[in-house]
């Protein structure tokens, strides 16, 4: 029975992943009607499978064996608080990494029942999250600068039709990044644990993030790119690129880390190319803030949990 | 399963409304072509056919209107594309507004009327030069010195329309319509050059625009 807990937790955090995060793969390109809604959520369902397949091990692994040692009432509470707060912070429209919320639980409950947690491991996830995104910024500022002198000699048609299929290619990185690290972040522990094998949790994975694609993040797509493609589509496409690319580099290497955060650091790049007056330092400092507060208070949630389940001998 | 990936993201209605802006700037200069040779032939039969590429223009424009909002090009640059398409438009109604005018006036005098037929004869030459500029935007990177030769090209108009109106002040008119319909053909006649600079000036920017 306890099985159930983690099991329907994972498949929440799976479903909200899919709601919210197709927009980091295909927003722009849907934005700019390069790619349909339904094409691009039957391409993302594809290659988050791949993704997942080929490379989602190495973050699973990370997560799941190398941060914690698990023990079921650690693994139930900690995916459970994860899809609460996920949930709700998608409800809420709040921008909460799902990573953080999973690693910040993990080590919470770890703590609260005395079992090991990993400290250099922790330090390596936490040194990833502030990598990852400078990683982008920088990479955004590099793409950029490349691009302008790349597209300088060029006619403005087809730079236009080079823009479209690299809008489209960042959509299939990202996509693929998805599956390998997202989902491989969510299904980490119950992949380690062994409740379900590699290829199963990637097929059940696959399915409720597709479904949650499917279902509800029409929306929040139409949003995110008409919102950035308004801007600029080479903008957006240079900070996309860099931060596809800097989560390739760390999910190879492994580590948990945000698309989201990455395409942030990547349009923080662009931004201070263009002037850093461009720069929303009032959303900056909101982002910072939920960067900071989604581990500590899922830890804190935790471990509060954890204490009084202790202390009421339910476990 | 190639095919399937292929049609996904072929670039179908890109081309097609290339093709389209370059059928309404082909339009734009046979009518230029035709109201030139009619005018320096005082022919007010033949003159007519402007009317029907106006129709046709029409069409175009709303054809090329209808495929940006299916989702045509980068967002980015849709806006000027219909910014262009609207201005062609534009070019093509004022050639029929001068049309009509020039088949209401009475004959003018030698003198102003060899400045008018100069007037038509640099628009169907600016007209040539706009589908230049706009064939550049698929294989040059700068186009300014395009826009620069329009650009001469209508400060010329200009010159002469200001020659024309003194010319004009100086004429003995015999009622007031004749007065109007003579001053609106001269207006629609130099308005030509204005949108067709402008025109140019869309093409420049939107050369610029994603860059």
């Amino acid at each position: 029975m306890l099985i159930l807990i983690p099991l329907i937790s994972c498949v929440l955090i799976a479903f909200s992943i899919g709601s919210n995060d197709t927009s980091n793969a295909f927003g722009i390109s849907i934005g700019a009607g390069i790619i349909t809604f339904r094409k691009a959520v039957y391409l993302l369902g594809i290659l988050v499978f791949i993704g997942a397949i080929l490379q989602g091990r190495n973050v699973m692994r990370t997560v799941g064996r190398e941060l914690v040692v698990l023990n079921m009432e650690i693994l139930s509470i900690s995916l459970f608080v994860s899809a609460l707060v996920i949930i709700i912070a998608n409800w809420k429209r709040l921008p909460v990494s799902s990573h953080q919320a999973i690693i910040g639980s993990l080590v919470g409950s770890a703590f609260a029942f005395g079992s090991v947690v990993r400290l250099d491991t922790l330090i390596k996830i936490v040194e990833s999250w502030i990598l990852s995104p400078v990683g982008a910024l920088v990479l955004a500022i590099i793409v950029y600068r490349v691009m302008e002198i790349a597209f300088r000699r060029l006619p403005v048609f087809k730079v236009e039709s080079i823009l479209r299929t690299l809008l489209i290619l960042n959509g299939i990185i990202i996509a693929y990044n998805t599956g390998a690290n997202e989902l491989a972040t969510a299904l980490g522990a119950i992949v380690c644990y062994g409740i379900l094998s590699p290829l199963q949790a990637a097929v059940m994975g696959t399915i409720m993030l597709w479904l949650g694609a499917f279902l509800l993040s029409e929306r929040v797509v139409e949003t995110v790119g008409k919102g950035i493609t308004s801007l600029d589509a080479f903008s957006g496409f240079s900070a996309q690129f860099a931060a596809g690319i800097s989560v390739f580099i760390f999910t190879t290497l492994g580590m948990p880390v945000s698309t989201t955060y990455c395409i942030i650091g990547g349009i923080i790049g662009v931004g201070i190319l263009k002037g850093v007056g461009t720069i929303k330092s009032d959303l900056l400092k909101k982002i910072m803030l939920s960067w900071v507060a989604t581990p500590i208070l899922t830890f804190g949630i935790c471990c509060v949990i954890a204490k009084i389940l202790i202390s009421l001998s339910y476990v | 399963m190639f095919w399937k990936l292929k049609k996904m993201f072929e670039k179908g209605k890109e081309k097609e409304i290339v093709d389209l802006i370059r059928d309404h700037i082909t339009l734009i200069r046979d009518a230029c072509e035709i109201f030139s040779n009619c005018i320096k032939e005082n022919d007010k039969v033949s003159i007519s056919e402007v009317c029907e590429i106006e129709k046709i223009g029409d069409s175009v424009r709303r054809e090329i209107v209808l495929k940006l909002y299916e989702g045509a090009f980068l967002p980015g640059i849709r806006g000027n594309l219909y910014r262009l398409a609207e201005t062609l438009d534009e070019v093509l109604d004022t050639i029929e507004d001068a049309t009509i005018m020039f088949m209401m006036i009475p004959k003018l005098n030698e003198d102003i009327m060899s400045e008018c037929v100069r007037i038509a004869e640099i628009n169907l030459k600016m007209a040539e030069e706009l589908l230049q500029t706009f064939e550049a935007l698929r294989t040059e990177e700068d186009l300014k010195d395009r826009t620069i030769r329009i650009r001469i090209l209508e400060e010329e108009v200009d010159a002469i329309k200001r020659d024309i109106f003194k010319k004009l002040m100086k004429t003995d008119v015999r009622n007031f319509w004749e007065g109007m319909a003579v001053y609106n053909f001269i207006k629609h006649l130099t308005n030509v050059s204005d949108l067709i600079e402008d025109a140019g000036d869309i093409i420049q920017i939107l050369n610029v625009s994603l860059r």
